[in-house]
């Protein structure tokens, strides 16, 4: 359990650590068919509002083409069963199945996306909870022919004590990985969790740490004023050796660091973070002994005024980041040239709340989302809820479409995911139905099947 | 269609298929960084799944009777195929993991490569007997190219081991003799279990053969 300084208390009681991890350059290293062209159609996340349309959280497709008659509607809404506070979704390493899970009720739900314009519900898993003793699933990084979950809390206590889980593609849970509480490296661990992300040239995965369900379920209002939970936000990121999956070193790194980001750019092997409650961005890299070492390098905004950075999206070249932050509804964007010292070059406020922002590979259009988390979210007209597309030009932000999740009772508009419409055909769509091949044996000869 | 009807494109060498990375493609696995063998364990990710292959002499074999038995290093491929990060880069990684295997008799005696293709109509048994040559009649490291009778056959393969593959089609919709697909190699274990999976981002030859090696002492630990 991470204890903060007061100060850092006082500050982290204004604030809400939010979600994200989106973008077609955070797609894991593993996964195949990056989208480096236009996008077809963006896939939002939503969590269903009660008295909204029919209250269910559902997977809302928009048509993101500009060539397409539909540009910036809704073509299609898949809802699922009740409110579960969906958050978090993430493709398998194929592209073909699109995992999106649940922090409150644990549900993890497959959309089979091999006609992205109509996604369908094809399996829902309800035992993570109960197989494994964790509690949230909220990263899922897709690895060759399986997918590596991290959760939030746990059963026990339903603090931020959690682990993460090894599916295989088909659904199975394969293996478990408590997050580590002991002495590593200098730091001792707190056994949070939050994000993933992996260097596999370098043998290494990250993990950065949030909070526990008692935290992110509760009313932010009622949050803020009670200071013992307060103190109970993750303060650490872990290196891993991920072939062995051992936690190998652990980092101070206060104030719930949460997305990670590892630069795209070949030769590189740094990666970047954000500490929400302490507004800064953290690098971890390797010192001259090829040692990983995490240090802040930049102040987001001015931290007494609290802007909260809850998403961060980094440019395909590794040369710029986008960081959202949610209290002052501000997009903003820092050089990355130099790593070690990124500098801010662009502020913009894109909504009165925002929360993921989620970038094309080529750097040219920048959407954002706006909910936190259903009880975090802001109160009244300032609880916006949409989907905005921007053009970026490399000087502004210009506004293409909007979709208005209130006015269109969808619910609250969270993580998004992208997809292009497939190139080729299957291979049991062409195959020829009595197809054979002659054998050297006649008597092998083998009979079609159908 | 195009693709899987071609049934006699000129045969060709292993060797012809190997072509270069292009650049911009992520940097090489550094192997110093990998545990050392038998120091991690490998998870049993699923079953692999089993269905009727021809092996290159024409006779129909369960692929179960295959594999059981032997720690297997198995890749879907097709012999025209030239992708440099597919079949190519895949076919590099097992050329040399046949080489180091060469070098280290105890993994080799107990271990096998296996080649398997995605089109059964071109590569045919006598295509893949070509196309593995000489390293098919290799008697010291054992790799099998195997084929199946039709795309029937093949098809609960694929999805077994969860390898997807799509016909390429052109502009008018019709299909292409290129097969997109995501490189897998699998590693299957005695016991027929998958136990890991490597992609481009983790395609090292001493990283197989590493796990090969775990997968050997893990077995001598069991037998104790």
């Amino acid at each position: 359990m991470a204890h903060r300084p007061a100060a850092l208390a006082l500050v982290a009681a204004l604030l809400s650590p939010g979600a994200a991890l989106a973008d077609e350059t955070c797609n894991s290293p593993y996964m195949a068919n990056l989208i480096k062209g236009q996008e077809d159609f963006l896939h939002v996340w939503t969590l269903g509002v009660k008295g909204m349309g029919d209250g269910n959280d559902k997977l809302v497709t928009v048509d993101a083409n500009p060539k397409s008659k539909n540009f910036g509607k809704v073509v299609h809404k898949l809802s699922v069963p009740g409110r579960g506070e969906a958050h978090h979704m993430g493709f398998t390493d194929d592209r073909r199945y699109l995992w999106a899970g649940r922090l409150d009720d644990n549900k993890i739900f497959v959309f089979d996306m091999v006609n992205p314009e109509k996604p369908k519900l094809v399996k829902t898993i309800s035992d993570l909870a109960a197989k494994t003793g964790f509690v949230g699933p909220h990263t899922f990084y897709a690895m060759p022919g399986r997918m590596l979950v991290q959760a939030l809390s746990n059963t026990k206590d339903h603090g931020g004590v959690t682990g993460m889980v090894l599916f295989n593609n088909k659904g199975e849970i394969v293996e478990k990985y408590a997050m580590p509480t002991g002495d590593l490296g200098g730091s001792k661990g707190d056994g949070y969790g939050y994000d993933i992300g992996i260097n596999p040239a370098k043998n290494t995965m990250l993990t950065s740490s949030f909070t526990g369900w008692n935290n992110y379920m509760m009313d932010l209002g009622k949050l803020v004023k009670d200071g013992e939970a307060m103190k109970r936000f993750g303060s650490t990121m872990v290196a891993w050796d991920v072939k062995a999956m051992k936690p190998q070193k652990i980092f101070s790194v206060p104030g719930a660091p949460l997305e990670i980001r590892w630069s795209l750019k070949e030769g590189d092997n740094w990666a970047i973070t954000a500490a929400a409650l302490t507004s800064k961005l953290w690098l971890v890299k390797q010192d001259a002994k090829g040692e990983w070492q995490a240090r802040d390098v930049a102040t987001i905004g001015d931290p007494a005024k609290i802007p909260l950075p809850v998403d961060i999206s980094i440019t395909a070249d590794g040369k710029g980041l986008w960081v959202n932050t949610f209290m002052d509804g501000m997009t903003r964007y820092f050089d990355l040239s130099n790593p070690e010292a990124p500098k801010q070059t662009f502020a913009k406020q894109t909504g009165k709340q925002v929360n993921m922002v989620s970038q094309s590979w080529d750097g040219k259009r920048v959407y954002i989302t706006s909910s936190l988390l259903a009880n975090w979210d802001k109160k009244g007209d300032d609880n916006e809820q949409m989907l905005r597309a921007f053009d970026w030009d490399g000087t502004d932000l210009k506004l293409k479409f909007e979709v208005d999740f209130n006015k269109l009772k969808l619910g609250r508009a969270h993580h998004m995911k992208f997809t292009a419409r497939p190139a080729g055909k299957a291979l049991a769509e062409l195959a020829p139905r009595n197809q054979t091949v002659a054998v050297s044996e006649p008597s092998t000869r083998i009979a079609l099947a159908r | 269609m195009v693709a899987l009807a071609c049934a006699s494109s000129a045969l060709r060498s292993a060797q012809d298929a190997d072509q270069p990375r292009p650049p911009g493609a992520r940097s090489d696995v550094d192997v110093s960084r990998l545990p050392a063998p038998g120091s991690y364990r490998l998870p049993r990710l699923m079953a692999a799944p089993d269905g009727e292959v021809l092996d290159s002499s024409g006779r129909s074999r369960k692929l179960h009777a295959l594999l059981a038995g032997r720690l297997s290093v198995l890749s879907f491929m097709y012999t025209y195929c030239r992708d440099p990060e597919g079949c190519p880069l895949a076919w590099r990684a097992l050329d040399t993991l046949h080489t180091e295997l060469l070098r280290d008799s105890d993994v080799a005696r107990h271990a096998q490569l296996v080649s398997l293709s995605f089109d059964p109509t071109n590569d045919t048994p006598t295509q893949m007997a070509m196309f593995g040559g000489e390293r098919a009649r290799d008697a010291r490291v054992r790799w099998l190219f195997l084929t199946t009778a039709s795309v029937a056959r093949l098809l609960p393969l694929l999805k077994g081991f969860g390898q997807d593959v799509t016909v390429e089609t052109d502009a008018r919709g019709r299909a292409t003799r290129t097969l997109n697909h995501m490189l897998k190699i699998f590693l299957v274990d005695a016991a027929l279990q998958v136990r890991e999976i490597y992609s481009v981002a983790t395609l090292a030859p001493q990283s197989i053969l590493n796990d090969l090696r775990t997968l050997r002492i893990e077995a001598a630990t069991a037998q104790r």
